[in-house]
């Protein structure tokens, strides 16, 4: 659930709502960023205190040009988490929610700049069309999408240092999916 | 907006979940910042919500969280102190865990 707020407003709890600044969403309008053509495309007013539906106010948004970049951003994220599950467990699920992050950002944003069908779901990477899907095991998706829950609601069967284990021969599989998603971007144009 | 600072703000986390699982944990390890992970932490180790430690990991989330939504305008003093504060806050923990071993031993 999203907040939009003028300033400090203590309504309304942070580990509850996403919350943003009218200022702060504008910003992300005019730089067609990702989450800003989510908003526009899929979400709906619940409520508003002044009855003004300020994100249908702002129109769609500017045209997604970032893709490349934000894809090797989080081709980089993904690089920087399997270093540190190689180096040691100290930040494992946390760092598996991570790769689980990248993955599905990286194909939400390959959806969005590329495809023509953007998919903003938790399930975007193993749904994108044109063979661009990543093929990991279903037992090592599942690993890596419970360690996100986990991270992000605290709720969830704690995640075993074996669990992390099978993750470790798929990792490969990932790396070569993003660089190949990366490339796929750049052919297309985009920055 | 900074293309860096998105994976800042995940190494900085990650900074701090590895000071403190270098300490093993009764139950479990800390695996985030979010506040609903701190929680689920304090209550499987059964540890004190009022402990130091507890309260600099729920300064260190809600500096993340500010840092996730600043405003582009607040990529100013506000910002650079919030980041400094994180990294001082990694260094407190370090030194709290070290403390409390300290105060085990004695």
């Amino acid at each position: 659930m999203l907040a939009l707020v003028d300033g400090k407003d203590t309504r309304f709890d942070p580990n509850l709502f996403s919350i943003y600044s009218y200022k702060r969403l504008s910003e992300l309008w005019a730089l067609g960023n990702p989450f800003a053509w989510h908003l526009s495309l899929e979400s709906r007013l619940v409520f508003a205190s002044d009855d003004v539906d300020f994100i249908n106010r702002l129109g769609m948004p500017s045209p997604y040009r970032n893709c490349v970049n934000d894809c090797a951003k989080f081709y980089s994220l993904f690089l920087e988490a399997r270093e540190s599950l190689m180096r040691d467990k100290r930040s494992m699920v946390f760092d598996l929610s991570t790769i689980f992050l990248s993955i599905r950002n990286l194909a939400t944003c390959y959806s969005l700049g590329i495809s023509g069908r953007p998919d903003f779901s938790r399930h975007s990477a193993i749904r994108l069309p044109n063979g661009a899907a990543v093929q990991i095991s279903p037992d090592a998706y599942a690993t890596i999408e419970r360690a996100r829950i986990l991270t992000i609601r605290g709720c969830g069967d704690p995640i075993q240092e074996t669990d992390a284990d099978r993750i470790v021969p798929e990792l490969k599989i990932i790396e070569r999916w993003m660089i190949d998603l990366v490339e796929r971007a750049k052919l297309h144009g985009h920055t | 907006m900074g293309t860096h600072e998105f994976n800042n703000r995940i190494e900085a986390q990650r900074t701090i979940l590895k000071v403190v699982n270098t300490q093993a944990w009764e139950t479990e390890q800390l695996i985030s910042l979010s506040r609903n992970a701190i929680d689920r932490w304090v209550r499987a180790n059964r540890l004190d919500a009022d402990e130091c430690l507890v309260r600099l990991l729920l300064d260190a989330s809600a500096g993340l969280f500010f840092l996730a939504n600043r405003s582009q305008e607040q990529v100013s003093d506000e910002y650079v102190i919030k980041s400094h504060r994180i990294a001082d806050i990694c260094r407190e923990i370090e030194n709290e865990l070290t403390a409390t071993r300290w105060r085990v031993c004695s």
